[in-house]
Order: structure tokens, then sequence, then C-alpha cells
């Protein structure tokens, strides 16, 4: 019970109201308040520019060409009637597939055999997951420095190996350009496939296998009955993460093969740079990298619908 | 208040004092906090800027030794600067903005080398003489056109002096992102100063009879080689004895190859003939394709512009190339142009063709500093002699110093590219070790303090004059990149095994495209001006028209 003697409550005089009244909004929407800085800062890094990509989609964007007429559909014309367009999507898709089978199978592997604990497996861990902290760019370079004649030690290397002179051109000659390109991105991502199948397998209940054990399943088949199914939904997170990653492949074409010979390392990321920022073509570049996304969407949507059915109701 | 807006205030407060009492955060401290952080966002943001400008600020000028010929050079630019004569450019350049007091330039610069002498000479220099500060912008080489150009959409002012390519002046005089500088030069300059420039570059910054900036890097390739490689009795004889002639630093394109071969068969894997900067994007491809296209007596364009690089002068000039590429060091097809270098200074080529830095890196000038310790000490310098390229050789992009036509600043900013560009110190500019900057002036070639770097500077320079005075320059006209970026593409394809001939015509139909949309009536607009550059063909360069200069 409130004694007599206790504090003066404010008054009721209409500007204490106007504060009571404001001070019960906040209350109300503090938390719409909270998130106000977040979404001005979306707005303005993120659907402004993206709103301006759309208006520069449509108009003359080039910086050789004044002026900024409305063009109507003929940029991404442009693109979608230009060979070297089609052929880079053509790449990025074999590419980032080849990409992406490749450091699945081997991440997996590894996590398969760092699952158990053994004497160094920490260190060996450590080791293995170095490359997903290199930039790219200097992941580029250092193959470049591995595979490039007649410094790089790799031909003289194999030539050992095999026993006779090796001369390949790492970064010149398909199908090698194409190998050299592969193994790069995978030496650099397979520790991120490895990184969260090794979270998925350890996360698999060990009664499972116990259980499995009594049975007298092996091991192939715990592997097939048991691993694969458990892991599968992490597995698709994974490979739409890293799928989603490889489509831009930039960094290491940029530094290793520049696109060439001729245009034929040219990924849709490259042959975008090249059109925006070679040539100067903005609103061409603009057109391409709406009709990627837009086919990234389609991609992503379709990848997602697939994970969540995945996941148990 | 009634009963329960008081019930409800007393559980308010009392939950704030709970809160409190327990340490975590109320909704009156979350705001406390939130508006003490946004001060200090903003109180950081001029703090951090005044103390990052104080830490980038230019230091005072890195002078060389005064007994070396680079720190005399350095101290004549700086007497030229304080006591004149007077009516030196760069006297009369320091005394106009001392004036000006209290500027601070923003100047853009390739990123990296190209960016250390404003940085460590020029810029420190400038406001010693005069008290304006410099801003160094570094930017990748294509941003120096497009950023420039952005921030002249934009309005912002961002640069006073812009470092551009020659070919793109056209483009950035008619877009309005550059200014003439007709009216300074007739209030500042030294006329006779443009006299002193090699006639093949005297003319670059002028366009539709305007003045849009200053010609400041003389990036003419030339042709380096193994001067013991070619004094071997023994090579000299059993070249005599296969070709039945002697063993010369070849003239044609056809001996070039033909005697890179015949160096790599008799003494390959301890040298080979040649090496050539060819990976894609390098850019050594575009630029031997347009001198070797042009020594063939190739033409661009007809008179309809329409493209004429798949005629009997491509193919000829793409089978030059493809032999030549044979003969080579092994991987010369994935070369940029410092692997191309640290080849020929390892002793493992014997004939390479590049630009300028490429004799003082020979001569170990260059290394002599430690921004240029990425390339390795040469093994052979005072083996290296100086030859002009076969045909006619390219002067390989070059750069003009032009004024941001947005510049807040416009005066003190030409006042600054007059003096950098005057005579005696671009000789000190040229002569940086860690330089890019390649000689270009009558001056710089006849310069006894250059001469003087290296045993051989001086004949160096003379073949730097000779090869200009036979030199081609690149394409100065709107959609230089497109055409350029075609013949790469071209050549590095046939690299890896494409037809020539469909290669030429891919590239052909490239540059028709891009004509087109440029405008084809433009596009030949801008041809003819730049056909009566000389150094627009081989029969049309600065000796073809009786200008050659003669040390």
């Amino acid at each position: 019970m409130m004694s007599d003697a206790s504090p003066a409550l404010p008054s009721t005089r209409p500007r204490s109201r106007l504060r009571a009244s404001f001070s019960e909004w906040s209350d109300r929407h503090f938390r719409w308040l909270l998130v106000v800085p977040a979404v001005l800062l979306i707005l303005s890094l993120s659907i402004y520019p993206l709103a301006f990509s759309l208006w520069v989609s449509f108009v003359n964007y080039d910086f050789q060409i004044p002026g900024h007429a409305f063009v109507g559909l003929k940029n991404f014309a442009m693109v979608i009637s230009d060979p070297v367009a089609r052929r880079s999507l053509i790449l990025t898709v074999l590419l980032s597939a080849a990409d992406v089978v490749i450091e699945l199978g081997l991440g997996l592997a590894l996590a398969l055999a760092m699952v158990r604990r053994f004497p160094g497996r920490g260190l060996v861990m450590s080791i293995l997951i170095v490359p997903l902290f290199i930039s790219p760019v200097i992941v580029g370079q250092a193959w470049t420095l591995l595979l490039q004649r007649p410094f790089g030690p790799t031909n003289y290397l194999l030539g050992q190996l095999l026993g006779h002179e090796v001369t390949i051109g790492w970064l010149t000659e398909a199908p090698w350009l194409y190998i050299a390109l592969i193994i790069a991105d995978v030496w650099q991502w397979t520790p991120f496939m490895f990184v969260i199948l090794l979270a998925g397998l350890t996360a698999i209940p060990p009664n499972l296998y116990e259980a499995a054990e009594l049975d007298g399943v092996g091991g192939w088949q715990a592997f097939r009955l048991i691993t694969l199914p458990q892991i599968a939904p992490i597995v698709s997170l994974a490979a739409i993460f890293r799928l989603l990653d490889a489509v831009r492949l930039f960094d290491t074409i940029f530094i290793m093969t520049g696109g060439g010979p001729g245009t034929r390392t040219y990924t849709s990321s490259y042959y975008l740079y090249t059109v925006g920022f070679t040539q100067f073509h903005l609103s061409q570049a603009t057109a391409g990298a709406w009709i990627f996304l837009i086919l990234i969407s389609v991609l992503v949507g379709l990848l997602v619908k697939r994970l969540v059915k995945a996941e148990p109701a | 208040m009634n009963d329960r807006e008081r019930r409800e205030f007393e559980a308010g407060l009392a939950a704030e004092v709970d809160v409190w009492l327990r340490g975590e955060p109320t909704r009156r401290s979350f705001i406390k906090r939130f508006g003490q952080m946004t001060g200090m966002l903003a109180v950081s943001g001029p703090l951090l800027g005044s103390i990052s400008r104080s830490a980038l600020a230019q230091a005072a000028a890195q002078l060389a030794d005064p007994t070396t010929p680079l720190g005399q050079a350095q101290a004549a630019a700086l007497k030229a600067s304080t006591e004149g004569p007077a009516d030196g450019s760069a006297y009369r350049a320091v005394q106009a903005a001392k004036k000006l007091q209290g500027v601070t330039l923003n100047m853009t610069y390739e990123a990296g080398l190209q960016a250390l002498d404003p940085r460590h000479f020029s810029g420190p220099m400038w406001e010693q003489l005069t008290g304006n500060k410099s801003n160094v912008v570094e930017l990748s080489h294509p941003d120096q056109y497009s950023k420039p150009v952005a921030e002249h959409i934009a309005g912002s002012g961002a640069y006073d002096i812009l470092d551009i390519e020659p070919a793109w002046t056209p483009s950035l005089a008619d877009g309005g992102v550059i200014a003439p500088l007709d009216d300074y030069i007739a209030q500042y300059m030294n006329k006779a100063d443009f006299d002193d420039y090699h006639p093949l570059f005297k003319a670059l910054p002028t366009y539709k009879g305007k003045i849009w900036g200053f010609f400041d890097d003389g990036d003419m390739f030339a042709l380096y080689y193994r001067k013991d490689v070619f004094a071997d009795p023994k090579l000299k004889d059993a070249y005599g004895k296969k070709f039945g002639k002697p063993l010369e630093v070849p003239k044609t394109w056809e001996d070039y190859a033909q005697v890179a071969q015949f160096i790599t068969d008799q003494m390959a894997p301890d040298l080979y003939g040649a090496g050539h900067f060819r990976k894609a994007g390098s850019p050594g491809n575009q630029f031997d394709f347009l001198q070797q296209f042009r020594a063939n007596r190739g033409e661009f364009f007809d008179g309809d512009m329409k493209a004429q690089l798949a005629s009997p002068a491509g193919i000829k000039t793409l089978e030059n190339m493809i032999a030549a590429n044979k003969a080579s060091i092994p991987g010369n097809n994935e070369l940029d142009a410092v692997s191309l270098w640290a080849a020929f200074l390892q002793g493992k080529v014997a004939m390479i063709y590049s630009w300028p830095p490429t004799g003082r890196m020979a001569a170990n000038y260059s290394q002599s500093d430690t921004a240029i310790n990425f390339i390795p000490r040469s093994s052979i310098a005072g083996k290296v002699g100086y030859a002009v390229v076969p045909g006619n050789p390219e002067h390989a992009t070059g750069y003009s110093k032009a004024l941001a036509a947005d510049s807040a600043n416009p005066e003190a900013a030409y006042l600054f590219m007059q003096w950098a560009t005057s005579p005696p110190v671009s000789l000190a500019r040229t002569m940086l070790p860690y330089a890019l900057r390649d000689p270009y002036r009558l001056s710089h070639y006849k310069s006894e303090l250059y001469g003087a770097l290296w045993p051989d500077a001086k004949e160096y320079l003379v073949n730097l004059c000779n090869s200009a005075n036979v030199g081609l320059l690149d394409m100065i006209m709107p959609g230089w990149q497109d055409y350029a970026l075609s013949l790469d593409r071209m050549c590095s394809s046939v690299w890896a095994g494409a037809d020539p001939k469909a290669a030429l015509e891919t590239a052909a139909a490239e540059w028709d495209q891009t004509t087109e949309r440029l405008g084809v009536d433009s596009q030949k607009a801008f041809y003819a001006e730049y056909r009566k550059l000389p150094g627009s063909s081989a029969d049309h360069t600065v000796e073809a028209l009786g200008m050659a200069v003669k040390l």
C-alpha cells in the first residue's frame, strides 16, 4: 500500500500528458525504432543501388557515349546476343558444378577421416583449413607461380615423376587451364566442405552405429544407411552455400588466365567485369548482371525448395 | 494521474530500477549509450580524418646524393624553380602558385610505382616551393579512365589533375571531363618548352585545335638484345654458314623470328632467342600486333570505317608472331611484362622488346631503389645493346597530365602540371630509379646527367629518340579499349591454336560492332583526326614527315 508520504506524483498538466503519451507510444513502438537505423542502412546500401542499377540497365550508361537516353531492352538484347556472354555462362555452370562435386567428395572423405580422434588430429585439421583464410587473389597468384612456365616447378616435378619431359601449358592450353582453375578452387574451398560435413558427422548419435553393429551391419552399409541419410540435409546445405559462391568465380581467373586464351576462361563474373570495367559499357554490364541475378535466383529457389523438402517435418 | 496510471508508472519504474540493479541495460541506458556512441562517431570522423591526414602527409622530398647524376638533376630542377631563368616554365609556375597558398591538389596516378614520384619527389617538392599540398589518389589503370568520368557525372570535383592515356583525350574532352589549357598556357608557359617535346609526342594532347594536357611519359617500345650473344664468333660463323648472311640485330620481323629460332636451336635450354609478354591482358598482344600490322602496311579501317584486320597484312602479322613464339622461351605465351623482364634479367633470353624501364633494369639502375626489389638484379648488366624494334616500334600507352574540368582549383592544378612537365623538373622525374616515367623531351634525350646514370645510358637515350622517330601511336580515338581488347583476345586465342584467319575475322567483326556502337560517322571523323598525327601509320611517321630528331 502506498503511504501518503510518497513522493509527489507527476502533475497532470497537458505537457506532462504529452510526455506520457509519447512515452507510451515509444514503449509500444520501441522495437521498431530499434530497427530503423538498420532498415535505413539496408535501404541506402542495398535497395537504392539495386533500384539505380535497374534504371541503368534500361538507359545508355556508357562512358564513351554521352547522355542517358532510354533504350528499352537493348542492353539486355546485347548481352543475350553476345556469344561470349553465352559461353561464359556455360563455363560458369560447368566449372561451378565440377568444383562443388569434387570439393564435396574430398570434403566428405576428409571429414570421415577426421571424425575419429587420433594423435595430432588438431594440428592436421588446423593445417587443412588454412586455405580458407587466404584471399582468392593470393591463391591465384600462388598457383600461377607453381604452374606458370618457365618458372613454375610443376612441369619439372611431373617430369621427374614420369621420367620424361613435361611441357604442359597449364595456363594457356585446353583442357589444362580448366584443370588448373579447378585445382586452385578445390584447394581453397575443400576445407569449407570439410568443416561443415565434419560438424554434421559429429552430430550423428553414436547409438545408431552401436545398434547397427549389434545387428551385424558392416561398415559400408552403416555409411550408406546411417551416415548418408543423417548428413543429407547438411550436405545439401554445404553444396548450396558453396555453389552460390562458386558461380561468382572471378579472382583466380583474373590472376591465373586473365580470361584467356581468347575468351576461353571467361566466367559470367569475368565477362561482366570486362564489359563494365575494361570496356566501360556499364549499362550492358548492368543488364547482364540482372540476367545473371535472375538465373541465380531461380537456381537458389530450386535448391532451397529441395533443401526444405529434405528437412524432416 | 489516476490509480491505474500511477500503478503502471510505478511498475515501470520498479522494473527499470530492478534491471538497473541487476546491471542489465534498460531502455533509458540503451538510448543514453546509443546517443553517446552516435556522438563519438560524429566526433571520431573528423578526428580520425585529421590523424590519417597527418600520417599520410607528404614528407620532405626524397633527394638523392647531390654528387650523383640524379642528385644534380634534382638540384637543377630546384634551382630552375627558385632562381629561374625568369621566363622558364618551372620558375613562372612556382612564382604564380606561391600566390595561391593553402591549396591541396587531388591528383590521380596509377597505383604502385607510378605514384611514388608524386609521393616522394614532385609532390613534396611542390609543397616546399609553393606551400600547396598534393594528395595522390592511386587508381588501377582502367579506373584512371572510369573514375574521373564517374566523378564528373556526379559533379563531385574530386580530382584536380588526371593522369590519362593520350588515347583517352578525345573521349574525355568531348565528355567535358577535362578542360583545355590554352588560356593558362598563354598566361604562364614559356612556349619554347613545346619545341622541346619529341615531335611524336608534341601533338598528342592536341584535339580539335585545343591543348588538353601535357604529355608526360615516353612509353616507346625498343629492342633490347644481348651484345655478347650477337658477338659470339661461333654463333656468327654458324649463322653465316646456314643463312649466307651475317648474324645481326634483326631489322625485319622475318629476320627477327629467324634469328630468334637460330639462337634457340643453338643455345637452349641455357638461352632462348626471344621472349614476349603474350599472356591475355598482359597487355603485350595488342601493342605487338599493332606495330607489326602497320609495319606490314596494314590499314585499320577502310573509307567506310570497316575493319581491315582480316587482310594479307593481318595474316602476315600473325604468322610472324607465331613464328617468333615458336622460337621463344618455353611458357612465352604465359608471360606478362614483369615475368618477361625477370627472364631477360636472369640471362635466359637474347632479345626482348618492351617499355623503356627494360634498359634501366638491365643496367641495374632501377634496382638501386628498394621499391623495385620485386625485380631480380640483372645478371646481364653491361651486355645489353639497344636497337629500334624491327619495322616501326609502338608507343605503347604513354601518359598525359590533364586538368579536371570540375577542379575547384584549376589554376593551381594547371601550374603544378606546367611545373612537373617543365624540362628541368621532368628530367629529374624521369631519372628517378623507381619511376616508370620515361624520357620524352629532346632535353631528356640529350641530357648529360641522364647519360651518366650507367655506362651505356647515352646509347639508350639515342635509341629511344631514334625509336620515337619511326614510332607508331596507339589509336587515339574513342573505343580504343574495345579495339585493343579484341586484338588481345584474337592473339591469345591464336596462340592457343585458333585459326589465324578466323580469329582475324572475329576481331574485325568485333571492331565493326564497336564502331557501330559509337557511331560510324563520328568514328570516321575521329579516325581522320588520328590519321593526321605523326606516327599514325608506317608511312606517316615523324621520320617520314621529315621531322626526325638526330642526336
